[in-house]
């Protein structure tokens, strides 16, 4: 859960946020999992004055039943969080991501809702004690169902991850399979160097719409020679620029665009931390400022008591 | 225009002391390593080609995404990891030694 305090060219919005995960275990190799995110949107009533207005949306974002065959094969069933690129399946989680605002090209790959209705197989292709590939393919069926839409989309996602290093490469691939049928393309770099508190992302995503990538780095203070209280502290920066083809859309500029953000956050604790970024886009639409201020907060707890050894 | 220009120095300023920070960092004398959690600690020496340990499968995959988590109910470990193998593809030789590692 948490709380975003946003400002966005002067506009201000209230966005408390709540995702309950649900995972309920059938033995050790099946698992049943769901998410649902209640996000509210409160803006004053004329966008910089009056009271505020705004309601809470409800999103079932998954609920898919696993089976863990084995370490080659996990088969998904139901609904499911999208695999393309970094953002939509890892970084999505309030929790987790280290700036609020998704990157611009988030919506690359995961069109319509972000999540699919279908099967998806996923596993570990491969595993050596200096190396491991992933992958992930998926199809999707089309659905209006209300809280369950998605596009007919078929899919799937490679990465490389040497251990060592800490380093990971990627690739994402999708086709659109409704209406016009389009391909999605993301390359991916994440790397955690092991001796260092750093964390540096970025990807690259090619659609019809348009082409972009986003650049993010992070470092923790952990090491340095300073007062504990104050090794909490993580440091953000992220660049992206984004550019249309064919008019952009389907959630994506369709104007040239780039945008900056430096974020401040501190780990109160592994679960609780209070996050803090600027940053300003550039269009030839406007340019604006935006800031963010808030806190996430991640726990967890047993529905029922476990079974006694 | 000026005033993008500012902006763009002062982005690139903040991920070049990312960088520095994380460079100044390991090169620091003061290594200690900060993993104040409560889980157990691995030792220290080991062959390249050795199995890894249950920390070192915890280092290296949970901090790919997220702030490792230093406390989970014991009760709940063994749920969380299932979803985490699910979520990060990991092997189900990654998910006993996490589970091992987390919940001893």
């Amino acid at each position: 859960m948490g709380y975003i305090h946003n400002v966005n060219g002067g506009v201000t919005t209230l966005e408390p946020q709540i995702n309950p995960i649900l995972l309920v275990p059938f033995g050790s190799h099946v698992l049943l999992e769901s998410r649902t995110d209640f996000t509210g949107f409160f803006e004053r009533q004329n966008l910089t004055s009056g009271p505020f207005t705004g309601k809470v949306f409800k999103t079932v974002e998954f609920a898919q039943i696993n089976w863990l065959a084995n370490t080659h094969v996990i088969v998904t069933a139901g609904r499911y969080l999208l695999p393309f690129g970094l953002y939509g399946e890892r970084l999505q989680p309030i929790w987790i991501r280290n700036l609020q605002d998704s990157p611009i090209t988030s919506t690359i790959g995961t069109r319509t809702s972000g999540s699919g209705d279908g099967f998806m197989l996923r596993g570990v292709a491969v595993q050596k004690p200096s190396y491991s590939i992933q992958y992930s393919s998926y199809f999707s069926t089309r659905s209006n169902i209300n809280q369950l839409q998605s596009a007919r989309v078929a899919g799937g996602d490679v990465s490389l991850y040497l251990t060592h290093p800490h380093l990971e490469i990627g690739t994402s691939y999708q086709r659109f399979l409704q209406n016009n049928q389009i391909n999605s393309v993301a390359t991916y770099v994440s790397w955690q160097p092991p001796s260092i508190p750093l964390d540096i992302k970025a990807e690259a995503d090619y659609s019809h719409n348009g082409r972009g990538y986003w650049f993010e780095t992070a470092y923790l203070f952990k090491q340095l020679p300073i007062p504990p209280v104050f090794q909490r502290t993580q440091i953000v920066g992220r660049i992206q620029h984004f550019f249309p083809s064919n008019g952009g859309g389907n959630s994506l500029p369709s104007v040239n665009s780039q945008r900056f953000d430096a974020g401040l956050n501190y780990y109160v604790r592994d679960d609780l931390r209070f996050v803090s970024s600027y940053g300003r886009s550039f269009s030839s639409q406007g340019n604006a400022n935006i800031w963010n201020v808030g806190f996430t907060y991640r726990f967890l707890f047993p529905l029922w008591p476990g079974r006694t050894k | 225009m000026a005033r993008e220009d500012e902006m763009k120095h002062f982005i690139f300023c903040i991920l070049l002391l990312c960088f520095i920070s994380g460079l100044a960092s390991s090169t620091a004398a003061l290594k200690t390593e900060a993993s104040s959690g409560s889980y157990e600690q691995a030792p220290a020496a080991r062959s390249p080609n050795a199995q890894p340990t249950g920390e070192e499968v915890f280092k290296a995959n949970c901090g790919r995404c997220h702030v490792p988590p230093m406390s989970i109910p014991q009760r709940i470990t063994g749920t969380v990891i299932m979803h985490m193998r699910t979520r990060a593809r990991l092997s189900r030789q990654d998910e006993l030694l996490l589970l091992k590692y987390m919940a001893p």
